[in-house]
């Protein structure tokens, strides 16, 4: 029950922040938002769960109640977590907490519907990375996009209104292109399943179960299946060439939404395509893996030349998490257990730590006005601990050791160099590595101009130090990612546990 | 018995505690947390002394720390931290730890009493950097090395751009980390594939991979195919393998043509450079190859490569250094030149010869760096040397210890550097003469580079010290405390004793062997197959290599000889009241070495030139294209263009009350068929 707790929990105090007044919505919501964060390190610290929940193991605080019957197909209140959704959900509530607290400053404008959007938004989340059955899965999977589209329309900046529109049409239209790929796999199951419930369908896939429809072949159909899926999810990640929405949407989002929006919701992306499509049909995912490695190397190395010509601080860093998600993608198709273990972990890194660059580029925003990278120079003169803190956040994401990028980075790397699903894979491994070195490229050169040098601002504000309610939270997600690189075992043990299932027992 | 080896963890971790210390408290503490660091290190040293001392009674030690990542099936490889102490590391803890302590006590000089903002930052970073290269030094596995090789970037980026508020400092930091990245992704794709090939990456040991490929290759033990060399031949892949390891030591330490970084990482305060150049940042790449040289022994391909970037790197910096201006930048390319040198001796056979260098260097280079930081201090912080001159009678401490210093770079019998560049350029003479020809195409330009060594180290040290002072400054310098003094003649000292330990042309003329201490250091106690001893015997077996037997007393005769004649012709034209700007001869040779051969500016060519613009079109073709795409299918779409359409001129919230209304009645819908709420 501690499931339908949390979620509950957290829908209820979304209500109240959004009937709360103005004044105090800010302080409430932040109040309220450490309630899902002590759930769920409950849950984590009392997490006994062992395997994969989509292939027989067992599930952590699994409820699985009958709820209607539709078409001859049972739908239930199936929800749970394992190794793979464990960890997502503490960052969820983690990161979601600390941007709440990080918006104070800059949301001065209808505040109570502001963070109640925000709680509600937190609630869907929580539900996405714990539903186990597909229908319940996909209205939480909806149901994100609303409060995102209006966090974006309303509180956004000069283009607000395309970008919200852009971000919420594109990956609307991938959720029904998504939808139908995973219809026609169901439908195809015929008989052998009697639910949308995924670990049934998940056996009965991996259990080749899957019978022709409507004189389609069972292989086409569960290759074109697979294919679909694969591209509805890919705008979610996203993955390059369908990346356009997210610049766009992260630039016109106010901070706080970024946050939340690189951190959480770009993870469900890969989520659902280590859920569905690498869990469910292993062997597609083997047939396809040159052209996704292809796409992988692509998103990473292209993804990270479009940031180095950014000048926008925010679209550097929205264009270095596509390039981020290359990596993810990259790991996901080596199956083994430090490629889809790392690209799980790699999932939890990229949110802290692209949260922390966020919530940076938010806090000089607020006090300069201004993004832009010729705008200013030499900022740490006036905000030292802010300067600090991101240059440390920065050379987090360029993968330094001992940080969590590196080491989700170092296993994705790892694994697949070592990846045995086809001959090519060293040579792809090693082509997206380079992506390190163009990261550390515009993040230096950004750092640079931004930060160090002769103090300039050509905005007319006066430059304060900033507030503690901005700095802490900086400061306890860089401990969070420290702590992670240090010991990556704090979530990797339980990822690894319910990876190897999938891979075939541990593998190199 | 709780012995040395109990304690030594704690060699990494005292200087690890001085920086959170001074990071956290600096403000609060005398001298900016100055003393905690001196007391880290000495701490530091002490033990490291003591580890020393144990390694030296025969016993090593080789065991994992600290599990990094365990693998929850058997399978799964497990990534693991650990110790290796044994002769080679114990040596390098001692030299890293006492140039350490020396540059903390040295700061308190130039950086507290030259009234420098900031200092806890510039504290912190150097318990940072010396715990970073402590632990890069005792790491017992390569993915630990790569991690703090990592970490020691890190703080050369924070030092070098400790003056962030100029222009300069940032630049040369960015640089630093940029092009030294460079090299660190073939290193990390290196580390990846000795875990594909290897699944295991110790260093030391019957598991360790240096082992695993030995007894992989044609005639060993294992049987075919029982490593993935991913369809190579075992010798071509582990030659992939160690040249691809071999890009992050060429960015480290600073070999062509990553090399340039270094030059510019003359922005940093002085001390930090002492510490960059003998003991931490670029003494790393040169101690990995030495770390794992069981692992190149058995490649002659990659041993013949090293031997010509170290060969070539060591001619081609020191003709830079010979026309520039500023004392520090002489010494920066003399560093480059004698990295050059460690690394013609790993290629060429030599380990003992180049461990010998890195050693002798270590000290003698600190030295020259803090010196060259006294006479900063006395002239106002100005390096030019034009403006020097006469500075012998005003500070003889800094005169006589400096002049130490040069006497052992330019390889002047007895000084340090003598003995051992002598024994390196040795090596690569016997072993080119025993069969591997090509080596004696680098012995060449090691030796035309001796030559060149002398000179531009006695340019050095005329044009500071000797002659008629030439501006009021150098007239009236101002003077140094015993903070500064005092590392300087530990280290003079040094820099004219250490090469003793190993005086290969005396033991082979009086015929007493013995005394080649650390040949024997180095053979002796190792951990089995790690010796001096077996990579001799590997060289031979893999790589072919043979020493021809040769008196070392001519060969040592002509680096003398050409150190000597380098130092002479400095004497004539520099030791002089007023000298000239005699290199202005050179002509269009001495604008192509001052501007370094153009290295720089093909690098900011490529940079502006050629990445910029690329990214620039990149971003064009993203927007035009791949995004033009996008909006223009929405635009088509008259249904979704209507709707745009609509959402644009109208109000946000009307948008969404239908949305969440249409969400309510979905799930309101579904929850009566259910019979949710009878």
């Amino acid at each position: 029950m501690i499931i339908e707790a949390l979620i509950a929990v957290t829908f209820v105090a979304a209500l109240v922040v959004f009937v709360a007044p103005d004044e105090v919505a800010g302080r409430l919501a932040a109040a309220l938002s450490v309630l899902p964060v002590l759930g769920s390190l409950y849950m984590w610290s009392s997490y006994d769960a062992a395997g994969n929940a989509l292939t027989g193991g067992s599930v952590a605080f699994e409820t699985m109640v009958p709820w209607l019957e539709l078409g001859g197909y049972t739908l239930h209140w199936h929800v749970g977590v394992d190794g793979i959704s464990m960890p997502l959900v503490v960052m969820t509530t983690i990161l979601t907490s600390l941007a709440i607290f990080s918006a104070w400053t800059p949301i001065d404008d209808r505040q109570s519907q502001f963070y109640g959007l925000f709680l509600f938004m937190e609630a869907n989340l929580l539900g996405v990375f714990m539903a186990l059955d597909f229908f319940v899965w996909f209205i939480f999977w909806e149901a994100v996009l609303v409060p995102m589209y209006f966090l974006i329309g309303i509180w956004g900046g000069p283009r607000r209104k395309y970008a919200a529109i852009k971000f919420f049409v594109y990956t609307n239209i991938a959720s029904l292109v998504m939808f139908i790929g995973f219809a026609a796999l169901v439908f195809g199951l015929g008989d052998s399943v009697s639910s949308f419930d995924l670990p049934a369908i998940s056996r009965a896939l991996r259990g080749g179960e899957l019978g022709s429809l409507y004189g389609v072949s069972a292989e086409t159909l569960k290759a074109v299946a697979f294919v679909a899926m694969f591209l509805g999810f890919a705008v979610k990640v996203p993955i390059v060439p369908f990346h356009t929405w997210l610049p766009d949407a992260h630039v016109e989002a106010p901070t706080p939404a970024s946050v939340v929006l690189a951190g959480v919701l770009l993870k469900m992306g890969t989520y659902a395509l280590l859920r569905f499509n690498f869990t469910m049909m292993p062997d597609q995912a083997t047939a396809f893996a040159v052209p996704i490695a292809a796409v992988a190397v692509l998103s990473v190395i292209y993804g990270a030349i479009l940031a180095l010509a950014q000048q926008d601080l925010k679209r550097i860093v929205a264009y270095s998490s596509v390039s981020s998600m290359g990596y993810v993608i990259l790991g996901l198709i080596a199956y083994n257990t430090y490629g889809v273990g790392g690209a799980t972990f790699q999932m939890i890194a990229h949110g802290l730590i692209s949260g922390l660059m966020f919530m940076g580029v938010g806090v000089i925003y607020n006090t300069t006005h201004t993004r832009m990278v010729g705008d200013m120079s030499g900022m740490a003169d006036r905000m030292p601990v802010t300067t600090g803190i991101f240059v440390a956040g920065a050379f987090g994401y360029m993968g330094l050791p001992l940080m969590a990028g590196f080491a989700g980075e170092f296993f994705i790397f790892k694994g697949a160099f070592a990846s045995t699903v086809h001959a090519s894979m060293p040579l792809f491994t090693a082509a997206s590595m380079f992506g390190i070195v163009i990261v550390a490229g515009y993040l230096l050169f950004a750092m640079q101009r931004t930060l160090f040098g002769p103090f300039r601002l050509d905005t007319d504000y006066e430059v304060t130090t900033a507030a503690l309610h901005e700095t802490v939270p900086m400061f306890v997600l860089l401990l969070c990612i420290i702590a992670l690189g240090v010991d990556p075992g704090l979530f990797f043990r339980m990822i690894q546990d319910a990876v190897n299932p999938l891979v075939g027992g541990g593998l190199p | 018995m709780v012995g040395a080896f109990d304690y030594a963890p704690a060699i990494v971790l005292l200087p690890f505690l001085s920086f959170l210390v001074a990071l956290a408290g600096g403000k609060y503490l005398p001298k900016g947390g100055a003393f905690g660091g001196i007391a880290a290190t000495a701490g530091s040293l002490l033990l490291s002394v003591w580890v020393f001392l144990t390694v030296s009674g025969g016993e090593t030690h080789n065991d994992t720390l600290y599990t990094w990542v365990a693998g929850v099936s058997e399978e799964t490889v497990s990534l693991e931290l650990g110790l290796l102490l044994d002769p080679l590391s114990a040596m390098m803890l001692i030299i890293v730890s006492l140039v350490a302590l020396l540059v903390h006590v040295f700061s308190l000089g130039y950086m507290n009493d030259e009234g420098e903002t900031g200092l806890p930052r510039y504290y912190a970073g150097l318990g940072l950097f010396t715990a970073s290269m402590l632990g890069f030094v005792v790491a017992d596995n390569l993915l630990m090395a790569f991690m703090f090789f990592e970490l020691v970037g890190l703080c050369s980026y924070l030092l070098i751009g400790f003056w962030f508020r100029q222009e300069g400092p940032p630049s040369a930091a960015k640089k630093a980390f940029l092009v030294t990245r460079f090299g660190d992704y073939f290193f990390l794709v290196g580390v990846v594939a000795v875990f594909a090939t290897f699944g295991t990456a110790a260093f030391a040991g019957p598991d360790s991979f240096p082992h695993i490929a030995e007894l992989a290759m044609p005639g060993g033990e294992s049987p075919d195919g029982a490593v993935n060399t991913f369809g190579f031949d075992p010798r071509t892949w582990f030659t992939i393998v160690g040249l691809l390891v071999l890009g992050g030591v060429v960015g480290k330490s600073a070999q062509f043509p990553l090399h340039t970084w270094l030059p510019d990482a003359m922005e940093g305060p002085t001390p930090v450079s002492a510490l960059i150049h003998a003991a931490t940042m670029v003494a790393a790449g040169v101690y990995l190859v030495a770390r794992m040289y069981g692992f190149y022994a058995l490649s002659p391909t990659a041993l013949a490569i090293i031997a010509f970037i170290g060969g070539f790197t060591a001619l081609f910096a020191a003709t830079m250094g010979v026309v520039k201006r500023e004392i520090k930048q002489v010494l920066a390319y003399s560093t480059i030149s004698q990295y050059g040198y460690m690394m013609l001796g790993l290629g060429a056979g030599g380990y003992v010869a180049a461990t010998f260098h890195l050693m002798t260097h270590a000290f003698f280079k600190a030295l020259l760096f803090l010196g060259a930081g006294s006479v900063i201090i006395a002239m106002h912080h100005n390096e030019n040397m034009w403006d020097m001159g006469g500075l012998k009678e005003k500070m003889p401490v800094t005169y006589y210890t400096f002049l130490s210093g040069s006497l052992a770079l330019a390889g002047i019998v007895p000084f340090a550097g003598f003995w051992s560049k002598d024994e390196v350029l040795y090596e690569a003479l016997v072993h080119g003469l025993g069969g591997s020809t090509l080596l004696l195409g680098a012995y060449a330009m090691g030796l035309v580079a001796v030559f060149f060594t002398g000179f531009y180290t006695f340019r050095m040290v005329f044009l500071t010290f000797h002659g008629e002072p030439r501006t009021e400054t150098a007239r009236d310098p101002h003077g140094v405390r015993w903070n500064v003094k005092g590392p300087l003649v530990v280290l003079g000292v040094l820099a004219a004793t250490a090469g003793l330990v190993n005086m290969t042309p005396v033991a082979e003329m009086l015929g007493m062997p013995g005394i080649e201490l650390l040949h024997k250091w180095l053979a002796h106690g190792g951990i089995e197959m790690t010796t001096s001893e077996h990579y001799v015997t590997l060289l031979e077996e893999q790589a072919d290599y043979h020493a021809t037997h040769l008196s070392p007393l001519v060969p040592g005769l002509v680096s003398l000889g050409l150190a000597l004649a380098g130092a002479g012709l400095a004497h004539v034209l520099y030791n002089v009241p007023s000298p000239e700007r005699h290199t202005d001869k050179l002509g269009a040779i001495k604008t192509l070495w001052y501007n370094n051969y153009y290295q720089d500016e093909l690098q900011v060519w490529l940079a502006d030139g050629v990445v910029r613009p690329l990214a620039r079109a990149a971003d064009k073709f993203d927007q035009g294209v791949v995004d033009g795409v996008v909006d223009g299918v929405s635009s088509v779409s008259l249904f979704a263009g209507g709707r745009v359409r609509r959402i644009q001129t109208g109000i946000v919230s009307n948008y969404a009350a239908l949305l969440t209304l249409g969400l309510t009645a979905l799930v309101l819908v579904f929850g009566i068929m259910g019979g949710w709420f009878v």
